[in-house]
């Protein structure tokens, strides 16, 4: 993975996005999580690390959380399903009414990053359902993105800082 | 689990995850009478002397927040439109310590405070114009 990091506080002058395009990325990951789950319920988990890091569910949920990272990392703007909505929708479209700030998508995809990443190594650790699970969280958030245009920032930023999952600079208390 | 059982488990995954969208949405800009008991003081709010005499649109915002620019919008034209009404958007991205203060779960929050800083309405989620405006409508009567 690359390690140049832009970085997330800048504002002012930074370019916005066409908020349509993180909710098209969200519903080509909801589907393809669900199909991660269907595929980890039919088939049951392997007896050795071997089989259980070569499970048709595991190695798609690996890209998934690959995507995830790049998302989080390089920022949404950077992400491949950002290209293939230029590239395919957008000309179809009308322009945007207005554009958004690229920061909350990108934290949701530092929110599924994480998530997908747990359910990752449970499936390596071998316990049963674990990636089931975090790919069936992930699925809800990814859909209700996609469909309602729900914003995962806006309900778990602070709490995520309360309980001192997430540090906050500055901050007189958590 | 045989492929019904799959089909199921993913309809019901579906099924569940509109339910919770459609409770979300419906729950978004929902506007909460408070008791009339708490009063924020001038002084507790970074970058404020004193509240505009009419009314005040408080907002909590953060960096992760898509809606929050949108709110912001809405709110300050509706404060514009208004003589004595004015709208400060506070970012507590960083300031975790004001978001407990006033209990703020989820941004945006708004609070609409009376000319002395009394709460008397509380809005979780981007709120909408008109429901504003009713409420100011409230407020500015019977002050």
């Amino acid at each position: 993975m690359s390690t140049t990091r832009p970085t997330l506080a800048a504002k002012p002058g930074q370019r916005g996005i066409d908020p349509r395009s993180p909710r098209f990325g969200a519903g080509i990951t909801a589907v393809l999580l669900l199909i991660v789950i269907g595929l980890g319920l039919s088939i049951p988990i392997g007896g050795t690390l071997a089989a259980r890091a070569t499970e048709p569910a595991f190695l798609l949920f690996v890209v998934i959380t690959a995507l995830f990272g790049w998302g989080a990392f390089a920022g949404v703007q950077r992400h491949p399903y950002g290209a293939l909505y230029r590239a395919l929708l957008r000309p179809r479209l009308q322009a945007p009414t207005e554009l958004e700030d690229p920061i909350p998508p990108t934290f949701a995809q530092g929110v599924g990053f994480v998530i997908s990443l747990i359910g990752v190594v449970l499936q390596l650790i071998g316990v049963p359902y674990g990636l089931v699970i975090a790919a069936a969280a992930a699925f809800v958030a990814a859909f209700l993105n996609s469909v309602f245009a729900y914003c995962l920032g806006c309900q778990i930023y602070l709490l995520l800082v309360r309980v001192g999952i997430l540090g906050s600079k500055g901050a007189a208390a958590a | 689990m045989e492929p019904i059982g799959v089909a199921l488990t993913l309809s019901g995954l579906v099924v569940l995850a509109t339910a919770l969208g459609l409770v979300w949405r419906s729950r978004q800009g929902r506007v909460r009478h408070t008791d009339g008991r708490t009063t924020v003081r001038a002084a507790d709010v970074p970058g404020v002397r004193r509240f505009a005499r009419g009314a005040t649109l408080l907002q909590f915002s953060t960096e992760v927040c898509a809606p929050c620019a949108a709110t912001r919008t809405v709110l300050g034209d509706v404060a514009h439109s208004r003589s004595g009404v004015a709208h400060i958007d506070l970012d507590v991205t960083h300031r975790p310590d004001l978001a407990s203060r006033f209990h703020v779960m989820q941004t945006p929050t708004t609070l609409i405070l009376d000319g002395r800083g009394v709460v008397r309405a509380r809005i979780g989620g981007a709120p909408r114009r008109d429901t504003v405006q009713a409420e100011l409508d409230r407020i500015l009567t019977a002050a």
